[in-house]
């Protein structure tokens, strides 16, 4: 994956954290509505955060591949 | 039709399959409800994929036979767990280490679009020393824009408690003992140390989450309702997860995690002990080991070295820590520390007291290692010794057990703030006590102490 598609990401990070739709919920256990609504709150944040967790995370492993290039390893082990 | 008879009573809650043992052996019926779901976990590949990775308890189809729902849609057999553990008998890293198990379950489970439906700490037991899902129909088909399900179980069951274990006192995680769904996250917020609001994790999942389940309390989810998306849940999940691995807890300090470096053993007796216990599950060949005291697990290792399982209980949440680590480090698959007080041991609780076993339900062990113990029950608890020699008795068959006599220093140290009240506490009225429900084989004296080893078999 290049930087740019872990800027793609942190994008879709922000467009996609939250949309409107109508859902019901399914199954057995009461997922509680305060812990529904929490979720729905947050998602904005915690999917930003995961954005920038992800980016760095390619950022990192860019730089180290360039590092390893210089040193002249093997740069496909990246 | 009701379930078989068999149905196991902690499977009752989820329509879409059952639990249940027929001819010792334990299956799971899926019924109409639960087919879609389970089919597409078998297909999706996500089945394969968990199970290779220890994550998911394995299973093979099988027919069906005898009386079930006519709604049944298949049976499977699941592998058997050789022992069946509760969170409240988990040390801080068995907990931390399910709760991982659970995220990362659930984060390959996203990837394959399937959910799981909740994340009951009781859905997870130890195999083979690794922490492993056990509840198949618990993997859903994932409903497109809904949050997490699971969210508030996975709160409850595990961030909640590993936080306070970890930044108030190891001891908190016994509140799951009474809370079997998990510790309410407004009690949590209430115990939890001002500073646990710093960490952006546990701010958003436990203080902000138990203020609006305070705000949001007996209202519906509103018809028309904002979803979230696959990106922000696996970002939820993410943050849950790093929450939850930042959270640790250092074993030190306790009564008994150093015993074995502050006592008074001779290197001698502590080899001559071992061998004797080598020397009796040679003989006995038990399958199942019950480790009562086990401390870091000594002993329990020299006995499991036969291959038996065992599990090896101890009081002090730094000893089992101590002993899970290594079991851990080690790879050793067939020991399991676990939490227990002898004095009040694990009950049997839920719904009509039968959801969750007590400790003596998930017996009787074939062999019983009680080793440098009886004089905390007998004098430390002031339990009578016919009284101890009858817990032993339902315990198991066999039985490993260690007189430590008045003279002993460890014993003096128990006296030493108290009357002696203890004039039975003596070596011929503990032959006498438990004579009368066991055969004594053999007994040893251990080198350079005054404590003798006996090896006696249930009458």
């Amino acid at each position: 994956m290049t930087h740019h598609h872990a800027l793609r990401i942190l994008a879709a990070g922000l467009v996609l954290g939250c949309g409107f739709a109508v859902v019901t919920a399914a199954g057995y256990i009461d997922p509680g509505t305060g812990s529904y609504m929490l979720q729905v709150a947050i998602a904005f944040l915690v999917g930003i955060a995961f954005s920038v967790k992800v980016f760095w995370k390619k950022i990192r492993a860019f730089l180290s591949k360039i590092r390893s290039g210089k040193k002249g390893k093997d740069v496909d082990a990246a | 039709m009701t379930l078989p008879e068999g149905t196991l009573p902690s499977s009752f809650r989820d329509p879409a399959g059952y639990v249940f043992r027929r001819d010792g052996v334990l299956y799971r019926g899926i019924r109409a409800p639960g087919r879609p779901h389970y089919d597409t976990l078998m297909s999706s590949g996500l089945y394969d994929e968990l199970v290779a990775a220890g994550l998911l308890i394995r299973h093979e189809e099988v027919p069906a036979s005898g009386d079930h729902p006519d709604d049944l849609y298949k049976v499977i057999r699941p592998e058997e767990i050789p022992f069946v553990s509760y969170p409240y008998e988990w040390s801080f890293s068995q907990l931390q280490d399910a709760a991982l198990a659970t995220l990362e379950v659930e984060k390959r489970a996203l990837a394959r679009g399937l959910s799981l439906v909740d994340a009951s700490a009781y859905n997870i037991q130890f195999l083979r020393g690794r922490p492993v899902l056990i509840d198949t129909l618990s993997l859903r088909k994932a409903v497109d824009g809904e949050p997490w399900t699971a969210y508030r179980q996975y709160c409850q069951h595990f961030l909640a408690p590993l936080a306070l274990m970890s930044l108030r006192d190891v001891r908190l995680g016994q509140l799951l003992r009474v809370h079997l769904d998990g510790i309410p996250l407004d009690l949590a917020a209430a115990l939890l140390p001002l500073g646990s609001r710093r960490r952006p994790s546990l701010l958003l999942h436990v203080h902000l989450h138990a203020r609006s389940q305070k705000r949001f309390e007996a209202r519906s989810i509103p018809a028309a309702r904002r979803t979230i998306g696959r990106h922000a849940l696996l970002g939820l999940v993410d943050s849950l997860e790093s929450g939850t691995r930042k959270l640790r807890w250092r074993p030190s300090g306790t009564e008994w995690a150093d015993y074995y470096e502050d006592t008074n053993y001779t290197r001698e007796g502590l080899e001559d002990k071992r061998k004797t216990v080598e020397e009796f599950v040679a003989a006995v060949r038990p399958r199942t080991i019950w480790d009562f005291g086990g401390n870091v697990g000594p002993f329990s290792r020299a006995a499991a070295a036969s291959g038996a399982h065992t599990v090896s209980f101890d009081i002090d949440p730094a000893c089992v820590e101590k002993n899970y680590l290594r079991v851990r480090a080690e790879k050793e698959g067939n020991i399991l520390p676990l939490l227990q007080d002898l004095t009040n041991p694990s009950p049997p609780a839920g719904w009509e007291n039968e959801e969750r076993m007590g400790l003596f339900e998930r017996g009787p062990a074939e062999a019983v290692l009680a080793l440098a113990l009886i004089h905390h029950l007998a004098i430390g608890n002031n339990v009578p010794l016919d009284r101890v020699a009858r817990l032993f008795a339902r315990a198991g068959r066999h039985l490993l057990v260690e007189f430590v006599p008045k003279s002993d220093s460890q014993v003096k140290r128990l006296l030493v703030t108290r009357e002696d009240i203890f004039v039975s506490y003596t070596q011929a009225e503990f032959e006498k006590a438990f004579g009368d429900l066991f055969e004594i084989r053999r007994r040893v004296p251990l080198k350079g102490s005054e404590r003798t080893l006996y090896i006696m078999e249930k009458k």
